[in-house]
């Protein structure tokens, strides 16, 4: 769900660009770190931004005949941990932008926040419940991209409706506008999200790739992909 | 990709990005201090005359390229306009206020303007050149050699993507929902296997030439840069100086 360019107030823009910002530089240095100590994995979240930007342009297979997306949050939240998909996130969105003229560079900001921060993170949380709850993995997997997606879309709604409160109705009144227009592609489209993400973990791991073993990747999350 | 074929073509390639980012730049603050709708109405139709005319972007594809924008542009303006009230009686209703017609206008002609400055850079710049541009405006060396990367990449992950897509199209793999869904998914697990090889082999390669900082590129040199980038600057100051003068 991308706000278009132009859309948000100029205060709205440069608020939630400060407000994106510490997370990108968090999650650039939490991945120095780790290519310090593992200098193999120089190339990787390099290589795992273009996959995320391919990932994004794959057709889903709809039901409604709506044509959507994946987002890649929650995938990526599992395999690369939610710190790592703020910048790669941030590099994503600027390419939609220039690249498919997809959301904005003056709303940037406010679409890092919602994709590349609250979607991975609450992903990434979920899945971490969900499985200290001791679920089984593919409810972990569901949920987590499920729910990531949509809240990813419940955040931009509250950044709408911050932006353009109703003049009659407030705040409240405008969330509820944009979240049931919103709704009719999003919730949809979170739903096969969360089936097409189990689908791949499964295929993951009954693979097996000796890459992701040797590489010891993301820290715990993937050994259970394997397990 | 639609936009990389116009941002390689186009007319105005060979123009400093300097100087294009600025025009856009000029073009983004005009339309956000533009008072009416009107006047960032005018100022979206420069823009897209310069990308049309100027730059000579086939307008059949500058419509295609715009399109999902401005979709999102019909369904966020519309829910603009109208405005949601509870009453005691019939419950919820849908009404059109004055109040947010003219906030829906105001935001349409904002995006429409912010639209059309955004693909006129993305149209006539090579993302390449960008990333030198960035590079000069001194952004971290982190976040541009992620840039770099991905920007290499996508293509190689776009190519096996489309291979594997036709490979399971041609055995039926999208013959029925529940088909397509796990085709998908094996799609995307083989590619995401690939984000491994394909980083370790990049690694490898890279200390096999010696490499182990940041990536260095020759940057495309532009003679005529100073003369175009007093152009653009006199041409976003009119633009600039058009939102402010009308009333």
């Amino acid at each position: 769900m991308h706000i278009m360019e132009g859309f948000l107030p100029a205060k709205h823009c440069i608020a939630w660009g400060i407000a994106s910002a510490p997370f990108v530089a968090y999650g650039l240095r939490t991945v120095t770190k780790r290519v310090r100590e593992y200098p193999e994995q120089r190339m990787l979240i390099g290589v795992a931004a273009a996959f995320t930007f391919v990932l994004s342009a794959l057709k889903m297979p709809s039901v409604t005949g709506s044509c959507s997306h994946p987002t890649g949050t929650g995938l990526g939240a599992i395999l690369f941990g939610p710190a790592a998909m703020a910048p790669i996130g941030a590099v994503v969105l600027l390419f939609q932008a220039i690249l498919l003229a997809h959301g904005g560079l003056t709303t940037l900001g406010a679409n890092i926040f919602s994709m590349a921060i609250v979607g991975p993170f609450a992903a990434a949380a979920i899945y971490r419940l969900v499985r200290a709850a001791r679920l089984p993995f593919g409810v972990a997997v569901f949920l987590a991209a499920t729910l990531g997606d949509l809240l990813t879309y419940v955040t931009t709604s509250v950044q709408l409706a911050l932006a353009f409160p109703d003049p009659v109705g407030g705040f409240w009144a405008s969330f509820t506008k944009f979240a049931t227009v919103f709704a009719v592609t999003q919730v949809p489209l979170a739903i096969s999200e969360g089936f097409l993400t189990v689908i791949v973990c499964n295929a993951l791991a009954r693979l097996n790739p000796r890459e992701l073993q040797e590489m010891r990747v993301a820290t715990g999350s993937e050994q259970e992909v394997q397990a | 990709m639609l936009i990389e074929q116009s941002a390689y073509s186009n007319r105005w390639r060979q123009v400093s990005p300097a100087a294009k980012g600025l025009f856009a730049l000029c073009g983004m603050v005009a339309v956000f201090i533009a008072k009416t709708p009107g006047i960032a109405c005018g100022i979206a139709l420069l823009l897209c005359l310069t990308t049309l005319v100027g730059a000579g972007v086939p307008s059949v594809r500058y419509l295609r390229v715009a399109a999902p924008a401005l979709l999102f542009l019909a369904m966020s303006g519309a829910t603009l306009a109208a405005s949601l009230q509870s009453g005691p009686v019939s419950g919820m209703t849908v009404q059109l206020v004055p109040a947010g017609l003219a906030r829906a206008a105001q935001v349409c002609g904002r995006s429409l303007g912010g639209l059309t400055a955004l693909l006129f850079l993305a149209l006539t710049t090579p993302l390449t050149d960008l990333i030198a541009l960035l590079r000069r405006l001194k952004m971290p060396e982190a976040l541009l050699d992620i840039m770099v990367l991905c920007y290499r990449m996508l293509f190689v992950f776009a190519e096996s993507a489309h291979a594997i897509r036709v490979a399971q199209t041609a055995r039926l793999g999208y013959g029925s929902i529940s088909r397509s869904f796990r085709s998908l998914g094996a799609l995307v697990a083989a590619i995401t296997l690939q984000v491994w090889q394909r980083s370790l082999a990049l690694h490898q390669a890279a200390l096999a030439r010696n490499n182990d900082g940041p990536f260095r590129f020759l940057e495309p040199s532009f003679p005529a840069a100073g003369r175009q980038l007093a152009v653009a600057c006199s041409a976003g100051a009119g633009l600039i100086a058009l939102a402010v003068v009308l009333p």
